[in-house]
């Protein structure tokens, strides 16, 4: 199988992420001064101008908001059919991060349906990875 | 100090023919829309003491100061990024004019978006995604590559949301194809599109068909920008810049084009806060609007920007695009030339031609009498438009 695009995992605003992934852990980046969460990971923090590398454990649920099934093989590395997930993590409103399944569903998809996190190992590299809790799929 | 609607105009414009495979380097094809532009105003190389380019351009403005033969290039810069570059380019050189730094301003987009480096081709094999506030490294290992796969996202969440998402789609489509089809030059002209072929078209990555993308191509436009004054001594009836606008949004985004996936509102684009700057420094509104060239790479793109630019109110965008305003016969024609979609992908540039000569009343689906033009250059990552009039101001 052709190689899968993978993540730099020593950049500094983003390495703690996967850092935790490897660990089975989803986490984002919040402010250790004022608590404020961003992710996109950032070690600045505009709301109060603190610079720090503090991460926080986030529930592996959320809702889903979009999702394509892409068709068109683009990348050697990714067989087509397969199924982009845009999610949306679960109390945390605009918190938003993708994941990708093969396949294509065949219980159709329905915006803020329950999605789970779950890691996947590609190589040195764990991918934090979502599915829907429910309806069948076909690969 | 405060904008001054009509201070300057596009009183050039030209472009290569339109290809996938042009067999000329970028530099050939920049110089040859620049002399094509400068020749239809009635100026030489020499005249030329400005040039602006697009930050993701492969020229820079020396080497197409130097193929033109212009003697003495005493002002450049370039805007972006990529596709929400054009109009605020021009800006740039209308900025450069009534600053005094220069008084004729070449602008121009030059590529081999086909034969050469293709941005549908998507992420290279060989080394890991991400880093440099890319954010790509969130993207990218999840098969997020292409642009297309990205507003495929866009269009599913409208879809999820609004009504007639899809057949707006479909008429946006349409009608671009259709003044393709009066347009010689268009690559699209001798290929006609019917709402059973667009439906019939490859599924690419859903719910976005072939027919929803726009064309890469190769090929490059370029426009002339000088002051009014000077305008009015020229060959060509002036294009006057009304207003010009850029805008991030309240939500600025890193990274090209997947981090605007993290805006809390995903399909307002800045287009909005565009729009805002752009009617209010023109004294004008959405419904003065004759014609509209709408950055088109996909067809959603068109739709999300009728919304933003006030042409329908959110979420209205399918219904509106469906009830078929944007075809010539329309209140809102758009795309005159064929657009991204069926003339040329020339990122942007090709619409600001367009535009200009829609106020000129030569566009080969002219509206008739059309006296505001807007040219808009799209988000993601920001937005920037034109508002081009016949009158000054
Ligand atoms: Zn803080």
């Amino acid at each position: 199988m052709t190689e899968r695009v993978l993540p730099v995992l020593d950049d500094p605003e983003t390495a703690g992420f996967w850092a935790a992934a490897a660990e089975h852990r989803l986490v984002v980046r919040a402010c250790a001064a004022c608590g404020k969460e961003h992710h996109l990971p950032r070690a600045f923090c505009a709301d109060c101008g603190t610079v720090s590398d503090h991460w926080v454990d986030v529930p592996p649920r959320g809702r889903l908001v979009s999702w394509t099934t892409v068709q068109h093989q683009v990348h050697p590395g990714y067989p087509t059919p397969y199924t982009v997930l845009l999610v949306e993590l679960e109390d945390r409103p605009g918190m938003r991060m993708v994941g990708q399944l093969p396949g294509q569903p065949v219980t159709p998809l329905t915006a803020g349906q329950p999605v789970e996190a779950w890691f996947e190992h590609v190589d040195d590299t764990v991918l934090p990875q979502w599915r829907p809790t429910e309806g069948e799929w076909s690969s | 100090m405060t904008w001054r609607p009509g201070s300057c105009a596009v009183v050039g414009i030209g472009a290569t023919d339109f290809s996938k495979d042009s067999g000329r380097s970028p530099l050939t094809l920049a110089a040859q829309a620049a002399h094509a532009a400068l020749a239809d105003a009635g100026l030489t190389a020499a005249d030329v003491d400005g040039i602006v380019r697009c930050d993701m351009d492969t020229i820079y403005p020396a080497a197409l100061a130097e193929a033109l033969g212009v003697p003495d290039l005493g002002y450049w810069g370039d805007a972006g990024p990529g596709g929400s570059g054009p109009a605020a380019m021009v800006g740039q050189a209308v900025a450069a004019i009534e600053a005094g730094l220069a008084t004729t301003v070449v602008v121009f987009r030059a590529l081999n978006g086909r034969s050469g480096l293709r941005y549908g081709k998507g992420a290279a094999t060989d080394v890991r995604a991400g880093g440099e506030a890319s954010y790509e490294d969130l993207y990218l290992p999840y098969g997020m590559q292409t642009a297309g796969q990205f507003f495929a996202l866009l269009a599913q969440d409208h879809m999820n949301r609004y009504g007639k998402t899809q057949e707006g789609l479909a008429e946006i489509a349409l009608a671009c194809r259709e003044h393709a089809n009066a347009n010689p030059a268009a690559q699209f002209h001798d290929r006609t599109m019917t709402e059973e072929s667009y439906y019939a078209s490859r599924m690419l990555s859903t719910p976005l068909r072939l027919f929803d993308y726009c064309l890469e191509s190769d090929g490059a436009a370029a426009v002339v920008v000088t002051s009014a004054e000077r305008a009015a001594d020229l060959r060509q009836k002036p294009a006057y810049v009304a207003s010009v606008a850029q805008a991030a949004g309240p939500e600025p985004q890193p990274g090209l084009m997947f981090p605007m996936l993290t805006r809390t509102e995903m399909l307002t684009t800045p287009a909005v806060d565009c729009a805002r700057r752009l009617f209010g420094r023109a004294g004008l509104t959405a419904a003065d609007v004759d014609v509209a060239q709408i950055y088109d790479c996909f067809t959603i793109t068109v739709l999300l920007q009728l919304e933003d630019y006030g042409f329908c109110g959110r979420g209205e965008g399918g219904e509106f695009a469906a009830a078929g305003h944007l075809r010539l016969s329309g209140d809102l024609p758009i795309n005159t030339s064929g657009g991204h979609m069926s003339e040329a992908y020339i990122h942007g540039m090709n619409h600001v031609v367009e535009g200009v000569r829609q106020v000129r009343g030569t566009s080969t689906a002219q509206v008739p009498g059309a006296q505001v033009s807007l040219v808009t250059s799209a988000p993601p990552p920001g937005a920037s438009a034109l508002l081009l009039t016949a009158e000054a101001s």
